[in-house]
């Protein structure tokens, strides 16, 4: 499979070069001049030139072109042709919880939860690319990390760190999320990896597939047996999304995923999760590590409505792993959500890309989000005993404005006799919790 | 200090090429503050139509966007822009000081035309054009068709004597309908029901449109004159373009509504349905439109 990534890195290399190549001689023929470059400060709609020449009605276009530079915190920079612009971001997540226990100890606390830095943009008109790093934990931690060929729409080809396209709710950008923290079920899906993908946009389907290796800190020398040189894993996903109505305040989005993953040469698997709060460090599901484990098998669902003001997101997803002289445990859950603005606006949905984005409030006190969550995990299959849990979760935002939110959530929490973290806690533990955001992107 | 040293080594990077038109390239052009969302936009049908044009020696597409209509007619007359998708309003323009010609009408969001709604509050006793003698209106900016040259031009049809205000909180001559820039639709929207100015107007699609008029101020509100329809958006072509090129772009944007390939290009390029052609009364009455410009510029 490693052969097969390479191939595929090494035909998208020459994909590239080729493209560069081409566009070389283009590239160079720039009046070495650039006194009169002109750039703009376009904020809120407004153009302010900063520096260089006015325009006259004799406009030179042999000139180099204009650069416009906006702000909304963060900074866009593109050139009037929009083939070279660049983005830079980041995200501040704050956030605290206190926790009612009831037979362990979960431990109230604080935590910056994402503290991150995003950059894309776009160069030679046929390229795109995107890094993000976090910090929340003091050390940098490589988010997204790839670049894509966007010359074919409306195919589009991606090599590098990404998210392997599973699951509305992964897909969606916890700056968009309604709730803290994913569902329980989340912990299934596989998230980023290194790997090559593709999607094509349709009028109102989406589809995105990739083949991958592990996530980028994965290093081969340490699967397999002491001593030994063993194999990364590799997997192959998709997930093909149909919205047969995308209107501004409705929207009905169907999807559905498949995901094949064989396991590295180490043949361990684990699945563990928290509850739906990100300040513990109890998982109180946890399957302990299912040896002579050679793949995984995902299958997702997904449904989302919107109907203005309400809407309701419900996943369930399924995972079958196959060991060798084991029986094949076969674990599912599903979680299903719904929300009201209360201030008139609606979840903002996002055809091209089969997610939720963004929320622009419509009165100058920002917009009000009732929610409410149901999920559920069921890690006890054939004989492992990881536990089952049931989530409750009621959920307040308030969207000051379109990049500053706050989130209060609410958790009841009920697990079952085997949910003790492979026996670390007590299990059938009950607790409720509170927890807290103050989030901006900008 | 992170931040300056990316920004720096971005711009410089930024530094591009000069682009000069070659007869292999077919470059559409378009009027934007927003490049690179614009941009996404417009690659997909540049690139569709070049697909269909390689047997007349086109081989590449290219985008050209201007950061005003100005500068946007002086790249048609040039040469170096040879498609140019706009409003009716940019359009009469180009067609004056470029030559450009109109070749088709868009259905751009779906729809072949719009017209502007004037509205104010319910209990205003604002009834007609007439009632906002020494009252205020809320225009969107002095670029925008259906929320400055439409409604406008509506007044001074009437006789009607306006008056740019420098704040929303000046009033004008009793005389006189002073006007003020509130930049957005919702701007606009929120003024007129907090009573700050008397009326506002905009586009019949931004009336239905809850982002632009959030409904618990449109029951507030009510619409007391709309103004004629006109064609919500076209595609023009530089008047010395190669006939043959000229026609098959015609032919390939006329198809694209019924092509399957074209769906997503379609939707991609501002969710417009189709394209037809308009009747040669329609096009002078685009061309006309320049009358109504300079009618209008002279209020500001």
């Amino acid at each position: 499979m490693k052969k097969i990534i390479m191939l595929l890195f090494s035909c998208f290399s020459s994909v590239l070069l080729g493209q560069q190549k081409a566009l070389m001689p283009h590239s160079i023929d720039r009046n070495p001049q650039t006194s009169g470059d002109r750039f703009y400060l376009q904020q809120q709609g407004e153009t302010v030139a900063l520096q260089g020449n006015e325009l006259s009605d004799a406009y030179d276009t042999s000139q180099p072109r204009d650069v416009l530079i906006s702000t909304k915190g963060g900074v866009e920079v593109t050139t009037n042709d929009g083939e070279f612009s660049f983005q830079l971001g980041g995200r501040v997540l704050i956030d605290a919880a206190v926790y009612s226990e009831d037979k362990n100890t979960l431990g109230n606390g604080s935590e910056l939860r994402d503290i991150r830095f995003d950059l894309e943009g776009r160069f030679y008109a046929d390229f795109i690319y995107e890094m993000s790093i976090d910090f929340s934990d003091g050390e940098a931690d490589i988010k997204d990390a790839w670049f894509a060929y966007d010359a074919n729409y409306p195919w589009r080809y991606t090599i590098g760190h990404f998210k392997e396209p599973f699951s509305l709710e992964e897909m969606t950008s916890k700056k968009y999320l309604t709730f803290m923290e994913r569902a329980l079920p989340n912990t299934m899906v596989p998230g980023r990896s290194l790997g090559f993908g593709m999607n094509w946009i349709g009028g109102q389907t989406t589809f995105t597939a990739g083949l991958f290796g592990d996530d980028y800190n994965d290093d081969a020398d340490d699967e397999g047996d002491e001593g030994d040189e063993g194999d990364e894993g590799w997997g192959a996903t998709g997930r093909l999304t149909y919205a047969p109505l995308a209107d501004e305040r409705s929207v009905i989005h169907l999807g559905l995923a498949a995901s094949y993953r064989k396991l590295d040469d180490e043949q361990e698997f684990r699945f563990d999760s928290r509850p739906e709060s990100h300040l513990t460090d109890i998982r109180y599901l946890d399957t302990g590590k299912l040896n002579m484990s050679d793949s995984l098998t995902l299958f997702g669902l997904e449904g989302a409505w919107v109907s203005g003001s309400v809407s309701f997101q419900g996943e369930w997803i399924q995972a079958l792993l196959l060991r060798d002289e084991h029986e094949n445990p076969s674990f599912s859950g599903w979680y299903l959500q719904g929300s009201w603005f209360l201030t008139g606006e609606s979840r903002h949905y996002k055809q091209r890309s089969g997610r939720f984005g963004r929320v622009r409030p419509l009165n100058d006190y920002g917009a009000v989000e009732l929610a409410a969550r149901y999920s559920t995990l069921d890690l006890n299959v054939a004989g492992i005993e990881g536990g089952s849990s049931d989530n409750i979760t009621l959920g307040i935002n308030w969207h000051l404005n379109p990049q500053i939110r706050l989130m209060v959530n609410y958790i009841i929490v009920e697990n079952d006799i085997f949910a003790d973290a492979d026996g670390d806690v007590i299990g059938e533990d009950e607790p409720a919790l509170i927890q807290f955001r103050a989030q901006a992107d900008f | 200090m992170l931040l300056l040293l990316t920004l720096g080594c971005s711009l410089a990077a930024l530094q591009a090429h000069a682009s000069s038109k070659d007869p292999e390239t077919l470059v559409i052009g378009k009027i934007s503050h927003n490049p690179k969302k614009h941009y996404q936009y417009l690659k997909p049908m540049v690139k569709y139509a070049v697909e269909r044009m390689h047997d007349l020696g086109i081989r590449k597409g290219k985008i050209r966007m201007a950061r005003s209509k100005k500068q946007l007619a002086d790249m048609v007359r040039r040469g170096e822009v040879d498609w140019v998708t706009e409003t009716p309003i940019a359009a009469a323009y180009l067609h004056e000081k470029s030559g450009a010609e109109v070749l088709l009408r868009k259905w751009k969001k779906g729809v072949p035309d719009y017209h502007s709604v004037f509205f104010s509050l319910k209990q205003s006793n604002i009834n007609k054009l007439e009632d906002l003698r020494g009252k205020v209106i809320a225009l969107e900016d002095p670029a925008s068709t259906s929320a400055f040259y439409l409604p406008v031009n509506a007044m001074l049809e009437k006789g009607l004597r306006l008056i740019k205000l420098r704040s929303i909180r000046e009033k004008p001559p009793a005389d006189r309908i002073g006007f003020v820039f509130a930049r957005e639709e919702i701007n606009i929207a929120t003024l007129v029901d907090k009573g700050i100015v008397d009326a506002g107007a905009f586009s019949n699609l931004d009336w239905g449109k809850e982002d632009h008029l959030p409904s618990k101020y449109r029951t507030n509100f009510s619409i007391f004159l709309r103004t004629p329809p006109i064609i919500r958006a076209v595609e023009m072509v530089r008047q010395d373009i190669d006939p043959a090129i000229r026609k098959r772009l015609e032919e390939i944007l006329l198809h694209a509504g019924n092509d399957p390939h074209a769906v997503s290009v379609l939707h991609a390029y501002q969710q417009t349905k189709k394209f037809d052609k308009l009747s040669r009364d329609q096009i002078d009455s685009i061309y006309n439109l320049r009358h109504i410009m300079d009618l209008v510029d002279q209020v500001l």
